[in-house]
């Protein structure tokens, strides 16, 4: 398995060059200056050359690409164009926040899916089977901003529950776990949402196909307990593809956070990207995109490592 | 005395189609330390008739009713669901068809024999691993201390049986039910596991039922065989007395489909034609007429009531197979 | 000898059945009835709409649902019904070009990786891995915001984010048909490789596609809307689903009618989609027929 693990990581720079390249490719054969829309219109024909030359561009771009890949792996990124900040420096401001919102989606997740999903399959056709059904299908549906402005309107307007903003905020931060962290429950409920349907539909069908299997049958032939023929017994198999499914879908997350991001306002990757683009902020566009394609990469290793280790068939 | 005693036991399942009469007022009794066979076609109604000892039927849509199924000098099925959780697994336990399919995969060995013992005997620890090994050993798995940490798919089918069969002996249980046990196996295989089911209960003096569709098997192993037809037993004997004067059309039937291991006689196998009825239907004839080679006219009159045929030897049926 | 890539009698028959077989389930004949009314309303919006989309009335602004205006108007006093007829134009067509997009670029890339293999297949699943990685709505947003904010660009850009996904699909699928045994017999008896690939594996990957393509069409659709909630998209004021929704969030307390309608009307479509891509699989899926007769047998 380590071997396994080993050649899925040495595949990862190769992957990363393929996406550093057409993030190059894309962001240069698009139309739009970046240097007029950082200077302005009315800039003086050497302020921009000197920017152009400070970023390189005024050069053929397989050397541009030459350069920043030379900077990239001794772990420079480069500055943003219009921050003056280092791109290194922005991620780790961001990133943070990007993975306290999507950890904060999936906990959302995994507390609802696992018990609704494993009640619906011992329950079958019962009220919290068709609630579950419901619940799945209008996950399905909703697109998660969508459901963000509902959660908003219900939860913050209507009930003045929990605030929609702070995340991130350094008072927030310094006002104790409640300011802390309840400005994450709305977000995390609107962005987990999805994934959470997800993850019930596959639990409740894994665990119905697994209660009919003869495995049970001798469980039950043994006498034991009903939790323990659950939990152990049924679960334990569950588990597999669920976990897998879960640590896929958390890859993903980063990625679709950018609506969410967007309406709570906070300084997260997708937002980044989104302003990085609006502004042609190269260094920040490839910087971002290759961290957002690593994570992906990870937990796509991790998901096929966590398979690895549950199900005692596979061997790598 | 009688170790187990049924009366009258019939299984329903309730579906769209209608009730299904799985087990249609099933009698019979088991001795301590007797192995009984129990024999049919697939869809006879014996895996459900060992399931409802066990209260395993899944109710609903399963519902299981009988004038007495009693254990011990105890009524099942005025046990409450605790109560039969106490039973299974320690005091009678339960080996099935698939053994590829019947062990959990995710699980080792060790975790699915000492589950049992944690359960049942209150064993922890070092105790309960050695016993787990003596287990192992006692059904013939070796390096048993090793095999405890692996896991179903490292075993092959005989080996997964055996560690199914050390899983139900391992309380001692006084009832042992092993159902079509050994149909997924190798011939020789068969015969080991057979042997083995053998020389374990008969020391134990643990009482069998055996469920099979092959009469060769059930031969070899059993002192008694009650033969099933669409939920009803139609024929029930001493082993001998069985061999020797098959007494119902279908267990002349079966005899005629069983190919003989010592290869004498020489007859050729005769299928039994047509399909066994749908049991949903009340059946008002013999259910095997359809079928039967052997009817006589008043097959077509009344349904056929036991006849006894020896000692301990009786079959529901109207044609004199005797002669 | 002239290779006609003739489909097989039982490709058409097969196709015949799963037209029967569909209607049978509720659910997905409930989800083709909706799409298509909407479809149809949205595609006959000048005739069906009851006021214009884009013309302010300021003393009708921010007015509750009623007879008059079945989902209440907008801040500008538009009715937000007409509105939502139109902004389903672009949203649907979108939705329908996006699925034609991946389709005629996916299935042929897919077929070819698959079929041919070796370097080809390499180099095409890498380009497609590297696809994948992104996560989509990052990329589309990505594509959109260089090229430019308008609808071709958030076609293209939906388009190229799905292809490689149909393509990945439909190469393993490839794959899996290519080395059955009937593949082989077919090439033993003479076919032509054109024969092959269109006779034996459509017919094959007919199911799948279809259902894939649906699912397609409902991202399409929620990708269209969060790209132009994001303010890539449509540009005011051109009614939109996604566009009204992001302005409705500074009318969340006093007009909450203005994000309910567009986000209930993606979510019925979407809900549309999905049930009408169950029942397709269902139907087009000859096993899943059987499963369901053998079941009430048994039973």
């Amino acid at each position: 398995m380590w071997s396994y693990l080993g050649r899925r990581l040495i595949q990862v720079p190769l992957v990363l060059l393929v996406v550093s390249l057409m993030t190059f490719l894309i962001t240069r054969a698009t139309p739009g200056d970046p240097v007029q829309i950082m200077l302005g219109m009315q800039t003086s024909p050497e302020a921009a050359t000197a920017m152009r030359k400070e970023f390189n561009l005024d050069r053929p771009v397989y050397e541009q690409y030459g350069l920043w890949i030379a900077k990239v792996v001794t772990g420079d990124l480069g500055r943003s164009m219009r921050l003056n900040d280092r791109v290194t420096s922005l991620i780790a401001e961001r990133l943070p926040i990007s993975l306290q919102l999507a950890a904060a989606g999936m906990l959302f997740a995994l507390l609802v899916s696992i018990p609704l999903g494993v009640i619906a399959a011992l329950r079958r056709n019962s009220w919290i089977d068709y609630l579950c059904t419901g619940y799945t299908v209008l996950g399905f549906a909703v697109p998660n901003f969508g459901l963000a402005l509902i959660l908003i309107y219900v939860f913050s307007i209507q009930l003045d529950w929990l605030p929609i903003t702070g995340i991130g905020s350094s008072e927030a931060i310094a006002g104790g776990p409640w300011k802390h962290y309840s400005p994450f429950i709305i977000p995390a409920v609107a962005l987990g949402t999805l994934q959470t349907a997800m993850l019930t539909r596959l639990l409740r069908s894994s665990m119905i196909d697994i209660l009919s299997q003869d495995y049970m049958r001798t469980a039950r032939a043994k006498g034991l307990l009903p939790w323990n023929i659950v939990v152990v017994h049924a679960l334990k198999n569950a588990m597999i593809p669920f976990v897998t499914m879960a640590a896929i879908q958390f890859g993903y997350m980063i990625g679709v956070q950018v609506t969410i991001e967007y309406i709570f306002a906070v300084p997260g990757m997708g937002s980044a990207v989104l302003n990085a683009v609006v502004n042609r902020d190269f260094p920040v566009i490839q910087g971002f995109t290759l961290v957002i394609a690593v994570f992906f990469l990870l937990t796509n290793i991790a998901a096929d490592m966590l398979y690895a280790l549950l199900d005692p068939r596979i061997r790598y | 005395m009688s170790l187990l005693q049924v009366r009258n036991l019939r299984t329903r399942f309730a579906t769209d189609r209608g009730t299904v009469n799985a087990v249609n007022g099933v009698s019979f009794d088991l001795a301590e330390g007797e192995i009984l066979g129990l024999v049919g076609e697939s869809g006879s109604g014996k895996s459900v008739t060992a399931l409802s000892i066990m209260r395993l039927v899944p109710e609903p849509p399963g519902h299981i009713t009988a004038d007495s199924l009693s254990f011990d000098g105890r009524e099942l099925l005025a046990l409450s669901e605790a109560q039969m959780r106490e039973e299974r697994g320690s005091s009678m336990a339960m080996v099935f068809q698939d053994p590829m399919r019947s062990l959990n995969p995710v699980l080792t060995i060790g975790r699915q024999i000492l589950e049992v013992l944690h359960r049942h005997q209150k064993l922890d620890g070092a105790a309960a691993k050695r016993r787990a090994i003596e287990l192992l050993e006692t059904v013939g798995i070796p390096l048993a201390e090793t095999r405890l940490k692996a896991y179903p798919h490292q075993f092959s089918g005989g080996m997964r049986q055996r560690v199914m069969i050390a899983i139900a002996l391992s309380c001692n249980p006084r009832l042992l039910i092993a159902d079509e046990a050994t149909t997924a196996l190798d011939v020789t295989i068969q015969a080991q596991i057979i042997d083995l089911v053998k020389r374990l209960t008969r020391d134990r003096g643990t009482s069998v039922i055996w469920i099979s569709h092959d009469l060769g098997v059930v031969a070899g192993l059993c002192d008694r065989v009650n033969v099933m037809y669409a939920g009803n037993i139609v024929e029930s004997g001493p082993i001998r007395e069985l061999f020797h004067r098959p007494s119902h059309g279908y267990t002349l039937g079966l005899m005629g489909s069983t190919p003989r291991l010592d290869g004498t006689g020489g007859r050729r196998l005769t299928p039994i034609e047509g399909m066994p009825p749908s049991l949903i239907d009340p059946i008002p004839l013999c259910p095997f007429l359809p079928r039967c080679r052997v009817s006589v006219a008043a097959c077509q009159e009344r349904r056929p009531e036991r006849r006894e045929f020896g000692a301990g030897h009786w079959a529901t049926c109207l044609a004199d197979l005797a002669s | 000898m002239a290779s006609t890539p003739a489909l097989p009698f039982h490709f058409r028959s097969s196709l015949v059945l799963a037209a029967r077989q569909f209607p049978r389930n509720r659910a997905a004949t409930v989800g083709f009835v909706i799409l298509l009314a909407i479809c149809l309303a949205a595609a006959f919006a000048p005739w069906v709409a009851p006021y214009d989309p884009i013309q302010i009335k300021l003393s009708m602004k921010l007015k509750p649902p009623s007879l008059e205006h079945l989902m209440g108007t907008d801040h500008f006093g538009r009715d937000i019904f007409s509105r939502m007829l139109y902004g389903g134009r672009t949203s649907l067509s979108v939705g329908l070009l996006v699925v034609g997009f991946a389709f005629i670029l996916g299935v042929p890339l897919g077929l070819a990786s698959g079929y041919f293999g070796g370097k080809v297949d390499n180099f095409m699943m890498r380009l497609v891995d590297a696809f994948l990685t992104f996560p989509p709505l990052l990329l589309a947003v990505a594509l959109v915001g260089l090229l430019g904010p308008d609808i071709q660009n958030v076609m293209l850009a939906l388009g190229l984010v799905q292809a490689p996904i149909l393509a990945r699909m439909v190469r393993g699928s490839t794959l899996a048909v290519r080395e059955d045994v009937y593949v082989t017999a077919a090439r033993a008896l003479g076919a032509s490789p054109v024969r092959i690939v269109l006779s034996h594996l459509l017919r094959n990957m007919v199911s799948p596609i279809v259902v894939q393509l649906t699912v397609v069409f409902s991202a399409a659709v929620v990708a269209e809307a969060s790209l132009s909630f994001l303010g890539f998209g449509t540009q005011p004021p051109e009614p939109s689903w996604g566009r009204d929704m992001s302005e409705a969030r500074r009318f969340l307390s006093d007009a909450p009618w203005m994000f309910m309608a567009p986000t209930s009307i993606i979510a019925v479509c979407v809900l549309s989609i999905n049930f009408m891509g169950d029942g397709l699989r269902d139907a087009l899926d000859p096993r899943a027929w059987r499963t369901r007769r053998s079941v009430g047998t048994d039973a």
